[in-house]
């Protein structure tokens, strides 16, 4: 067993659960998107980034890339939560969370890519 | 490049983990933790909020408590966070800190600038593996002619040494065992203009490697290696165009000429030598009884080739264990004046200090001295540092293990002909060399003698190029007998002197002055430094030729020339007629060589057989031309 490889599977599992969670819902209906679901996505999808940072396998700089962008949805996504609640001074209408929610949109996908590798991967390790 | 960011990030990995947790927990805290506002209102803080004070708190830059003042529970969890977050970016910091000190990246960084430099190096490079005493002098000299050299040596002092001394054109280092593929190809042996490669180790099965791998990765590559034993020599000779220079051997072949035929030995003494040097007097070396003390690899190779040349010898040797010992050999120690009478020392002719301990042959030079005044001293000396000890011996000759190397090599490397060259005069009779000796003497009078190459072709010498498509040339043209002086008026004088021709695969020996220069020629050429500047600016400048050979001063510009060639009256017509004329020309050209091939294998084969006039001095080709 390889406990790096568990702790990496762990996170990412956890970053796709939780930016699942996070964009279940209506899109533009504030009640079904809690931002501490997308604030403890953003950090595991980081979490996961760093734990492949330095990967000098092919497999390892392919994670490396799907999960960089994940991070980089969902920093666009919650820097847009952010622009939009303090520097317009605007409530989150549903226009607004409608991008939010496709962002994460997108980083789910990521997510999804990054499972789907690591589960190949692990069928490919006969041991 | 990528291992470099792979160490980096790989070290980083915990760091920057530990970081996002601290911050991510901290974030999470402010948000939850409730608060008040100006008012004394109930107020959370938004992420937002909860990001920026975290930042500035954990960069130390603390704007104090923002937006509204802290209720005493969010300054509780701030002044946690703040020891925790401050303590995560001092891990960070310090770890990146001590990757830049790891021994294993500084390493990295510097193979990946050298790379980086060679791989951008765009002209003629030499690679010198081994930067010792030999290295050095070597290095030395090729930048002193501007030319770049890599240097790649297991010792770090060296290198360390090399970075602290001045050179007059750059000069990349790398610390790093050369017998490695990896680093001689990083060294640049596969680049583009890699003109050859240098090996000067002092262990002999090192230079084995190295050239086998230069070999193996690019077999095209010219390999001058450095080799201490016979077998070495043969191993490596024994594969691809390799040069070899055995020191001992070197000397010992060298001093036999010089009973042989100073006049060869001056010669080889010479363009061997370092330039920028003026000819020396052949030394007088009479014919007689020779000692030689210490019968090493040193003392073996003098004996071989002064009994070739049937000198009486004696040898002197302390190891009473040695084999294979020539008859007549005095056991004893050589620094005994005893010793030395015993061998003969009052009949001796020369006596030749041989040991590997300089103090030793010192030593018995002196003593020889005292016992015979008269006799010629010849001494090798081992080791670079005691150059000041052998100059005030004031002795005959010296043999510099270093310098006889370096002075080889570099000779090789800036004219490559040469060592054909040499090869084929090292068979000359006496007479036939003197002659050589007397006509390069008379090609340089009292300058400073200097050697030089040129190609023809449209790189190295445009303007000879471009006017040889034009019309045929003579050697006596262009490569000898036409000089521009200083203040640019137009003179006849000799001051060069073609030595060597390669053509093809044929080799011509002083090429005539009537020959046909031809596109590809190598020559290898004789003269002052003066004549080669003035030469090179020749063949490199198409109106200063132009001038030379006609004494017209053409204007270089289009409309200019246009103007001027209308003046002189040649139309557009005459043009064509005249390149008419020069393919005609050129089928003559052919027709010619075709009968003077057989003279040229002749050349080769048996150069004394023939009487060739050698002599071309400067006025017999002022009156051919004024006839």
């Amino acid at each position: 067993m390889n406990s790096e490889k568990v702790i990496f599977a762990f996170f990412i599992v956890l970053a796709l659960t939780l930016n699942f969670g996070f964009f279940l819902g209506g899109m533009d209906n504030a009640s079904h998107h809690n931002i501490f679901e997308l604030y403890a996505a953003l950090v595991v999808s980081m979490i996961a980034t760093i734990l492949k940072v330095g990967d000098r396998t092919h497999l390892g700089a392919v994670f490396l890339a799907t999960s960089l962008v994940a991070d980089l949805q969902l920093i666009a996504a919650a820097i847009v939560w952010g622009y939009t609640e303090h520097v317009t001074e605007a409530s989150l209408n549903g226009e607004t969370l409608s991008i939010v929610v496709s962002l994460s949109g997108g980083a789910l996908l990521a997510n999804i890519i990054s499972v789907v590798l690591l589960v190949s991967e692990t069928i490919t390790v006969r041991r | 490049m990528s291992s470099l960011f792979h160490i980096l990030f790989r070290r980083l990995r915990s760091p920057l983990f530990v970081l996002v947790v601290i911050y991510a927990i901290s974030i999470l805290g402010f948000v939850i933790i409730p608060g008040v506002d100006d008012q004394g209102q109930p107020w959370k803080m938004s992420f937002f909020h909860a990001f920026y004070f975290v930042s500035f708190m954990a960069t130390t830059i603390g704007f104090g408590e923002i937006p509204y003042a802290f209720t005493d529970t969010q300054r509780f969890w701030a002044l946690i966070t703040m020891y925790a977050t401050v303590v995560a970016w001092l891990y960070c910091i310090g770890m990146l800190l001590s990757i830049f000190q790891d021994a294993v990246f500084r390493q990295q960084m510097r193979i990946n600038s050298f790379r980086r430099r060679v791989g951008n190096i765009r002209e003629p490079f030499y690679i010198v593996c081994g930067y010792g005493d030999t290295g050095t002098q070597l290095t030395r000299s090729l930048t002193n002619e501007h030319i770049l050299t890599v240097v790649i040596d297991i010792d770090e002092n060296r290198i360390t040494e090399l970075e602290g001394d001045d050179f007059k054109s750059p000069v990349f280092a790398l610390c790093a065992d050369a017998s490695q593929s990896e680093f001689l190809e990083m060294a640049g042996v596969k680049h583009p203009w890699c003109q050859g490669m240098v090996t000067l180790a002092n262990d002999d099965t090192v230079n084995l490697t190295v050239a086998i791998v230069a070999q193996l990765l690019n077999p095209d590559l010219r390999l001058i290696a450095r080799a201490e034993t016979p077998e070495a020599e043969a191993n490596i000779l024994s594969f691809g165009a390799n040069e070899v220079i055995n020191p001992f051997e070197t000397f010992a072949s060298r001093l036999a000429l010089a009973i042989r035929s100073p006049s060869l030995y001056c010669l080889y003494d010479w363009m061997t030598g370092i330039s920028h040097q003026v000819m020396k007097e052949p030394p007088v070396l009479a014919q007689g009884l020779w000692i030689i003390s210490g019968f090493g690899r040193f003392g073996e190779s003098l004996y071989e080739h002064l009994d070739d040349e049937d000198v009486d010898l004696r040898v002197i040797e302390s190891d009473r264990t040695k084999r294979d010992l020539p008859a007549g050999t005095v056991m004893g120690r050589a620094t005994e004046a005893a010793t030395l009478r015993k061998a003969g020392i009052k009949e001796a002719v020369g006596i030749i200090g041989g040991t590997n301990i300089d103090a030793d042959n010192l030593s018995i030079l002196m003593t020889a001295q005292e016992e015979n005044p008269d006799i010629f001293r010849v001494a090798r000396q081992n080791e670079d540092k005691n150059a000041h000890l052998f100059e005030a011996a004031n002795l005959d000759m010296v043999m510099q293990r270093g310098s006889v190397i370096s002075n080889t090599i570099f000779a090789l490397i800036k004219t490559p002909l040469l060592g054909d060259f040499l090869r084929i005069v090292s068979r000359f009779k006496n007479e036939r060399s003197n002659e050589l000796v007397s006509s390069i003497i008379g090609v340089v009078e009292q300058d400073i003698p200097d050697l030089w190459e040129i190609t023809v072709c449209a790189e190295e010498t445009p303007a000879l190029y471009q006017i040889l498509k034009q019309r045929p040339l003579l050697v006596s043209d262009v490569l000898c007998g036409n000089e521009m002086t200083e203040d640019g008026s137009y003179k006849r004088t000799l001051k060069t002197l073609p030595l060597f021709l390669r053509r093809g695969e044929g080799n011509v020996l002083l090429p005539e002055e009537n020959r046909f220069i031809k596109e590809g020629d190598r020559y290898l050429m004789c003269g002052s430094i003066k004549a080669r500047d003035n030469m090179m600016l020749c063949l490199n400048n198409i109106n200063m030729l132009e001038y030379i050979l006609t004494g017209e001063d053409k204007p270089s510009g289009w409309v200019l020339r246009k103007l001027w060639e209308y003046r002189k009256g040649v139309g557009a017509t005459s043009v064509d007629d005249s390149f008419k004329d020069s393919d005609a020309d050129e089928e003559l050209i052919k027709a010619e060589d075709v009968t003077e091939k057989p003279e040229r294998a002749k050349d080769v084969k048996s150069p004394s057989d023939e009487d060739k006039p050698t002599s071309n001095a400067p006025s017999d080709t002022g009156t051919n031309k004024d006839e």
